[in-house]
């Protein structure tokens, strides 16, 4: 009995231990994969000895509803949040949830790539086209191909209620004259699926389940470098774009560490190791990684951001109404 | 029966004690109450480990799911001889109130007098734990759930065709999963309860196996081994075309593999009630000339309905709460069943869900209890006085058929377990998807990554050892003391323990798990701080998923220990503390040690409580595994299931090696 108890105690003492233990380092809620969350943190513990990140990772959607959630009960846990677009950041910043900063790194960008406040920084270009199963029959260029009868069934795309990419992806699509919601309804009518997260995608076409899916440009691009049996093509339409900006909250506890992982994410270093795993730097002068057409080439679909904050609640049960999930 | 009689059986260890159905205790109830609680005792079925645990072998189909500790108290309570020092008293104890003061030295005097030597603090402090682990956090959701249906707002949610669509959803796959779980878990407990198959404990081992693993991995498992993308089927070349829906991303595969996931439940349903089949029974039928099928159909059927139905009803209900097999197979197919809606509501509309989610899990809490209430009354009233032997060894000599049967059942077990765990490790070895497995693509890169580069690997481990570890360590200090106060006391008091104890893990997961968010969410009186978001949360969920679990192994012990010998201690004049030291604790300890290691093997391998509470830095392996897969990194989360199931099955043998120090009953794949 007395060494039960005392392991029980040792139990809890270890549990108590690892809670505070969280207290003094910097919680990052981030929507990027887990490798690439983890990559990011290890350079950042690297450049900046003495700070320990905790992070988690989960589809924008849900990571905020996470954060909401804490909010409403008066626990926030995240300091920093590393999410995959500006809409999003911009109704937090609305909210009054936002940490405004003034980045010294932020000379390095174009001024329309962060909020003027300094409420948050987007740090690198995640671009949305098609990615498609190198056995696939029809090599598909633009948005248009995938509601051919070639392509009956084998459409598959991220659901906005999980990826944030997705849901500006779909914002911008719609704002498009020629594709629009008529685009979507003409999807579902061709048998496509809309379920989860980019993770799914990839998963589904690089595995033959699918041939063809919308997917967030670096995934794809990555994934064949790794042997995978898939294309990725910027289609002729354009191409939707999120900046996955950082922003620090304003109940943060632990602010120096957090302003020092904005600037360290902003820095030349910082970019580089985006460019490393694959992404599109969003800082001038950093060059864009392997496997990538020139920067100048890439035609980026303009988002009405005011609008999009607007309305995203309505934009997402339009989309859940198409595509019949919840 | 006489008294006497019962004092003279009960004493002699090894003689069967006669369950006696009703009374027998000399409880003096009026009958209403008293009928309405032993039917009400019978709700919470014991999903895990039913059965055994009692020394009455002359028992009937241990239909026990539904034999519950309290039941079994009354049955098996010895009487002692009233002596002059001893006042039995049978009357119902009011419970004592909380922080009396002056009264208090004197009222626990006359109790200890009163209840055979039992600590006055004894009573109180197990309706206290009971009261916060199970009462508190029910009563919350319910209370939840009424206000969510007031409240316009979330009635009409629960309406839309989103909610009906998942409400079909589940009760298709669950009944579809019933029934493969009834055709595979009466195969192999047919076979290894009645006929002369070889290596019944090995099967039974391994038959066990998909229920003990993560349903999560075994959905990962089983998309790894269909489909166009399987790594397995295209080193083998078998590989279907481009564009071939993967078959599991639908309702029947939800049901299938639901099926397999709860086929050991069946077989544990069944396989007790089996082997309590009567030899003579069926010698004298054989010899009367009846064939194989005809004292199958009159004599080994009849005594096996209870169990297939009460198995069925807890597959079924086991089905309707899974929320790991639904989540991998139906998101991507867009397939919603209740528990994974909750799940999205959760994670994509916020926190002002809570209303309904509280509905929504007051709606599987429903569906639950007509399951459970629909295998009580199966089993009520088909109590079987068996006479003579039972334990009918082999009363199927197969002869020819035995090597036809054990290969269909080894084939069985490789379809359901083997191929799975290969596609699995095969997932885990190659460098990207749709790759195929070659001595040129193997790399061990996705075990590299999981166990030194991610740091979530060790934050889930460590978070999933120490609440598996915690829970399973903290739950004794509850379940030692409730244990041994219902093996010692009856009455209405310790049946509604039992059934308060039951109810928590008889409920699913998901339904628990809402329940507590909507009793932490808030902050705590007096602290002023919230648990949402802590690890404590989960492990309070834990604690109270988990009890009846921690309870079962005890309970056996202590219903099983002669109680002669805590009597010669008490009347040698030692105290509670004393005989509990030197008496009790060391008989339990084997009980208490296999307590331990099931809940611990069940806690560090579950999601669906955590995958609702989890935060930063609290994510436990079943949360680890889901997320990896959920960012499209199935490589990883293949690398760190294999370890999973690793270490339950390192868990489970150290449980086998244990088996000879453990009361009967408590090891599942046992008979």
């Amino acid at each position: 009995m007395k060494t039960l108890l005392s392991a029980v105690a040792a139990a809890l003492v270890a549990g108590l231990m690892s809670t505070t233990a969280y207290a003094e380092s910097l919680v990052l809620y981030t929507s990027q994969p887990n490798e690439d969350a983890q990559a990011t943190v290890d350079a950042f513990e690297a450049a900046n000895p003495g700070v320990e990140v905790e992070w988690v990772r989960e589809g924008t959607t849900k990571i905020m509803a996470k954060l909401m959630a804490e909010i409403e009960a008066g626990n926030p846990v995240a300091d920093v949040l590393l999410i995959a677009d500006t809409v999003t950041m911009q109704r937090l910043k609305e909210g009054g949830h936002l940490l405004p900063y003034k980045s010294p790194e932020a000379a390095g960008y174009d001024a329309a790539l962060y909020d003027a406040d300094g409420a948050y920084y987007s740090t690198k270009m995640i671009t949305t086209g098609i990615v498609y199963n190198t056995s696939a029959a029809m090599k598909p260029e633009g948005w248009q191909d995938l509601v051919k009868p070639e392509a009956k069934g084998l459409v598959t795309m991220p659901s906005p209620l999980t990826s944030g990419a997705a849901l500006i992806h779909a914002e911008t699509l719609a704002g498009i004259p020629g594709l629009g919601w008529d685009y979507y309804k003409a999807l579902a009518e061709n048998g496509a699926t809309a379920a989860g997260g980019n993770g799914g995608v990839l998963k589904a076409v690089a595995t033959g389940e699918k041939a063809y899916g919308m997917l967030v440009d670096f995934m794809a691009i990555r994934e064949k470098a790794k042997g995978a049996p898939v294309e990725f093509v910027f289609p002729a339409e354009g191409v939707s774009a999120v900046t996955e900006p950082v922003g620090i909250l304003n109940t943060a506890k632990n602010v120096d560490a957090a302003k020092k992982f904005v600037d360290f994410l902003l820095s030349e270093e910082g970019q580089k190791v985006a460019v490393k795993m694959g992404y599109i730097p969003a800082r001038n002068g950093v060059a864009l990684p392997e496997g990538y057409p020139a920067r100048e080439t890439i035609k980026v679909l303009p988002v009405d951001a005011a609008a999009a904050v607007k309305n995203s609640e309505a934009d997402l049960k339009t989309f859940s109404g198409i595509f019949g999930t919840n | 029966m006489t008294r006497a009689d019962e004092i003279a059986r009960s004493r002699s260890a090894s003689a069967p004690v006669e369950a006696d159905a009703e009374g027998g205790s000399g409880l003096k109830l009026p009958e209403p109450p008293r009928r309405l609680l032993s039917r009400v005792r019978r709700f919470g079925p014991l999903r895990f480990f039913f059965g055994g645990g009692e020394a009455a072998e002359s028992r009937p189909p241990q239909t026990a799911p539904a034999k519950l500790p309290g039941e079994l108290t009354r049955t098996l309570r010895v009487q002692l001889p009233a002596m002059p020092y001893v006042t039995e008293d049978n009357s119902l104890k009011a419970m004592p109130p909380h922080g009396a003061g002056a009264g208090r030295a004197f009222r626990a005097r006359k109790r200890r007098a009163a209840s055979g030597g039992e600590p006055g603090w004894l009573l109180p402090f197990v309706l206290c734990a009971v009261l916060l682990l199970s009462v508190l956090p029910l009563a919350r959701l319910a209370g939840a759930g009424v206000s969510g249906l007031v409240d316009g707002e979330a009635a009409r949610l629960i309406f839309e065709p989103a909610t009906f669509a998942a409400l079909r959803n589940t009760l298709v796959t669950a009944t579809g999963g019933m029934a493969v779980s009834l055709i595979l878990g009466s195969l192999f407990a047919f076979a290894v309860a009645l006929t002369d198959t070889r290596g019944k404990l090995t099967l039974s081992f391994a038959f066990m196996l998909p229920m003990m693993i993560p349903p999560q991995v075994t959905a990962l498992a089983w998309v790894g081994m269909s489909g166009p993308a399987s790594p397995l089927l295209k080193t083998l070349g078998l590989a279907p075309p481009l564009g071939s829906p993967q078959p599991l991303y639908s309702l029947s595969g939800i049901a299938l593999l639901l099926g397999v996931q709860h086929a050991p439940l069946v077989f544990l349903a069944l396989k007790a009630g089996l082997a309590a089949s009567p030899r003579d029974g069926i010698e004298a039928a054989r010899l009367a000339g009846a064939g194989p099928f005809r004292v199958f159909r009159d004599i080994v059927l009849p005594l096996a309905t209870p169990g297939l139905i009460a198995g069925g009803a807890i597959a079924f209900v086991s089905g309707v709460g899974n929320f790991g097999i639904p989540a991998i197979l139906g998101i991507p197919a867009g397939i919603e069943t209740l528990p994974t809606l909750i799940f999205s509501r959760l994670a994509s509309f916020g926190a002002a869900t809570f209303g309904e989610i509280a509905l929504i899990s007051t709606l599987i809490a429903a569906i639950s209890a007509g399951g459970l209430l629909v295998q009580q009354r199966a089993l009520s009233g088909r109590d079987y006085r068996l006479i003579g032997h039972s334990g009918a060894r082999a009363a199927f000599a197969l002869g020819r058929l035995r090597i036809a049967l054990e290969a269909l059942l080894w084939a069985a077990l490789a379809l359901v377990l083997v191929a799975p765990l290969l596609a699995l490790i095969a997932s885990s070895l190659v460098p990207a998807y749709g790759v195929p497995v070659n001595f040129k693509t193997v790399s061990l890169s996705a075990y590299g990554e999981i166990l030194f580069r991610q740091s979530i690997t060790l934050t889930a481990l460590k978070n999933s050892l120490f609440l598996a570890s915690a829970a399973a360590l903290g739950l004794l200090v509850v379940t030692v003391p409730a244990a041994y106060l219902l093996t010692r006391r009856k009455g209405v008091l310790a049946n509604l323990v039992a059934i308060l104890i039951e109810i928590p893990y008889a409920l699913p997961g998901i339904v628990l798990a809402v329940a507590f968010i909507l009793t932490f969410a808030a902050r705590l009186p007096f602290v002023g701080v919230s648990l949402y978001g802590t690890i404590w949360i989960i492990l309070a969920a834990y604690f109270s998923s988990f009890l009846a679990v921690s309870l079962k192994p005890v309970m056996s012990a202590f219903l099983q220990m002669d109680p002669s010998l805590e009597e010669a201690a008490r009347l040698a004049g030692a105290g509670f503390s004393r005989r509990m030291r030197d008496v009790l604790l060391p008989l339990i300890a084997p009980a208490a040690g296999a307590s331990v290691i099931l809940v611990f093997l069940i806690a560090a391998n579950e999601l669906t409580v955590s995958a609702l509470l989890w935060s930063a830095g609290t994510q436990t392996l079943g949360v680890a595994i889901f997320n990896l897969d959920d960012s499209g990194s199935s490589d990883l989360a293949s690398a760190l299931s294999v370890l999973v199931v690793l270490l339950v099955i390192a868990l489970m043998t150290a449980l086998e090696f244990f088996a000879k120090y453990l009361p009967e009953g408590v090891l599942p794949w046992r008979n």
